[in-house]
């Protein structure tokens, strides 16, 4: 990593292992990630049910509670470590600096708070405000997420607002602290297409505005193709690859990337087979020796059976893989 | 075109419609009119919907949330009954054959958790004697093999099973009663994007198989591109376009179906510049006026506000309800 790249990253996360430690032993769900996301970059995690990307976004803000734990690895905002703090002091850091927005904003918003409510609170937990001040940021925040007459929304409960309107509630309330880092967690997935593409516009433009880093994390390999910058790919708890967005889905290297464009449906694959990857991805309480995707890899030798390390193809992208395919550049 | 003629028509849809609530006893509607109760709101779920499938083709269904895709499919099924119109089925065998069986979203909740695999399956077709009793087992065998499950699993329960196998348990009972036709409500939607592949080239090998015709209702455009022959696109309960597969979507006539299709993220659109569609979907309970989607609409006038289009004929083999189509200013 170049010294200028450390500069700008507003965050960097390095071998970064979770684990959850039950009864029955250690469930390795997040081993040796790696990753960064510079000032007003949108990076894009993806990964299906299981690749421990929802849980990589929960390991940067602190939410994992036991049995989970973070075994080891470093995170660090703007260089500072963020592992490791007390919890006051993760809570300071939590919301203001690094802010989270759910796929289900009716699980973010308090049923039984008005907007207004939640959204002082949201406020008075990091600044001394009075009412009147608070109210007046609140509305500033709803309108600029484009809600209408923001004032007598305010005091709606979340039950009377649509979905699309509940989750520009809860971005409205990620950006009130104006945070170094925003993690959304598969925040259009329950939203109809055309609302979908107001929520992708709309933190389009936030980010490029205000020079937000943005982690983007999702199933649907589209929704990166058309926000993101920079694309990591996660698979049974560990990064396979990650590079800039072109890139990667024009000349993927892992061979997992591979078969995942090529499960979308497209326009040019209408009447055809689509190349499905056989089988599904291992649990994590019965990963393989070496890399787990082998087992269903056209390309696996035995060399697979030990773990590849993640190695750089050229300066911006990196693979974990033995056999990377060869489309991909060198 | 040409293959279309010569397959028969297997299901029409004849001006379906279908309304909930609205219907109060005496008492509420005597309370409601001296304003001591709230008579119950109509929906018009679906409105005058009529359509022609033939066989061996699929019929795509698409639109957002409320738009009816649901109420129509399980009309179709016989699950629900119109309250309008109604629904033809032919069958070109006499036989002990159940035409329509219907697919569901979540595989979770459509099996029963207390029968074992072999019960959900042949049940169904123990009971109206499609089988012999003697040959129940092998058919059982043979369904599952068809649809990837390994028979040896007959005496497991269903959360034994991913999501993937158990969407597949779901279609090996749908196909155990020998149907014609199977309707498909969001039958992929729920799975990784890897699985669905799997899926759909599942029910792409069971169409050619066994001459299967399929509804698949979908909010999901690039499945549905992928996999139609036919597509019918709704909103707010009314069919806004149907047509030809491609040409819905290389020329969209409706700006509703061209705002959906620019809407969806895909894989060769990067770092787009979303230009979504504005407002919110309105609540079937209080539709607006004249054409439903005239107040999202960039394109509508005066006349859009008042008056309904009906749907027409555009080309050979299309409609569309829209007033400006045959506008020379459009």
């Amino acid at each position: 990593m170049s010294s200028a790249k450390t500069m700008q990253a507003v965050l960097e996360v390095a071998n970064l292992d979770t684990s959850f430690v039950t009864a029955s032993g250690e469930i390795k769900a997040l081993q040796g990630v790696s990753l960064h996301v510079n000032k007003g970059e949108i990076l894009g995690l993806v990964g299906e049910s299981g690749s421990g990307k929802s849980l990589t976004g929960f390991s940067i803000n602190g939410l994992i509670s036991p049995p989970g734990r973070v075994m080891r690895g470093t995170i660090r905002l703007h260089g500072e470590p963020v592992l490791g703090r007390s919890a006051e002091d993760m809570r300071r850091l939590r919301g203001r600096r690094i802010a989270m927005i759910f796929q289900d904003p009716m699980m973010t918003l308090n049923p039984v708070l008005r907007i207004e409510t939640q959204m002082r609170d949201a406020l008075r937990a990091h600044e001394t405000l009075s009412r009147a001040e608070a109210r007046d940021r609140a509305i500033a925040a709803l309108d600029e997420v484009g809600i209408p007459a923001p004032a007598t929304r305010l005091t709606a409960y979340p039950h009377q607002l649509s979905g699309g309107m509940r989750q520009r509630v809860a971005i409205a309330i990620a950006l009130l602290h104006q945070p170094d880092l925003i993690i959304a967690d598969e925040p259009t997935t329950a939203l109809d297409v055309t609302i979908q593409g107001q929520i992708l516009a709309l933190v389009q433009r936030l980010c490029r505005e205000r020079g937000t880093a943005l982690i983007w994390i999702t199933h649907d390999l589209a929704v990166v193709a058309g926000i993101a910058d920079r694309i990591a790919v996660m698979y049974a708890g560990r990064v396979v690859e990650m590079g800039p967005v072109d890139a990667v889905l024009d000349r993927p290297a892992h061979p997992y990337t591979r078969g995942l464009i090529d499960s979308v449906p497209n326009r040019n694959s209408r009447g055809r087979r689509l190349r499905q990857i056989p089988g599904r991805m291992p649990a994590l309480t019965d990963l393989p020796e070496g890399c787990a995707f082998a087992p269903r890899c056209t390309h696996a030798t035995p060399a697979c059976a030990v773990m590849p390390e993640m190695r750089a193809l050229s300066h911006a992208r990196a693979v974990r893989c033995v056999h990377p395919l060869s489309e991909a550049p060198g | 075109m040409k293959d279309d003629g010569n397959t028969p028509v297997i299901l029409r849809a004849d001006g379906l419609s279908k309304r909930f609530g609205g219907r109060d006893d005496l008492l509420t509607r005597s309370l409601a009119r001296i304003g001591l109760a709230t008579p119950s709101p109509l929906v018009r779920a679906v409105e005058d919907v009529s359509f022609e499938l033939r066989r061996g083709k699929v019929l795509g269904v698409v639109g957002e949330s409320g738009c009816g895709k649901s109420t129509l499919g399980r009309m179709l099924a016989g699950l629900l009954t119109p309250s309008a119109g109604r629904v033809e089925t032919a069958t070109h065998e006499a036989g002990e054959s159940f035409p329509v069986q219907m697919i569901f979203q979540d595989p979770f909740s459509s099996l029963n958790p207390r029968k074992r695999v072999r019960d959900l399956i042949g049940e169904a077709p123990r009971v109206h004697q499609i089988v012999p009793r003697a040959d129940l087992g092998d058919w059982i065998a043979d369904l599952m093999q068809k649809c990837g499950i390994d028979p040896s699993y007959q005496t497991r329960f269903s959360h034994e099973f991913s999501g993937g196998q158990r969407q597949r348990i779901g279609i090996a009972r749908a196909l155990a009663v020998k149907p014609e036709l199977l309707i498909c409500d969001e039958a992929v939607s729920a799975l990784d994007v890897s699985i669905q592949a799997q899926i759909i080239n599942l029910f792409m090998d069971l169409r050619d198989e066994f001459g299967l015709t399929y509804v698949f209702i979908s909010h999901d455009l690039g499945v549905v591109e992928h996999i139609s022959d036919r597509i019918v696109v709704m909103y707010l309960g009314r069919i806004v376009e149907s047509g030809p597969a491609e040409q819905i979507f290389d020329a969209p006539a409706h700006p509703y179906t061209s705002a959906l299709i620019d809407g969806v993220p895909r894989l060769d659109r990067r770092r787009q510049v979303y230009a979504p569609i504005k407002g919110d979907i309105p609540s079937p309970i209080d539709p607006p006026s004249g054409c439903h989607f005239h107040p999202r609409c960039p394109m509508a006038t005066e006349r859009c506000r008042v008056e309904a289009p009906k749907l027409r004929e555009i080309a050979a083999g299309r409609q569309a309800a829209c007033h400006l189509i045959d506008d020379p200013a459009f």
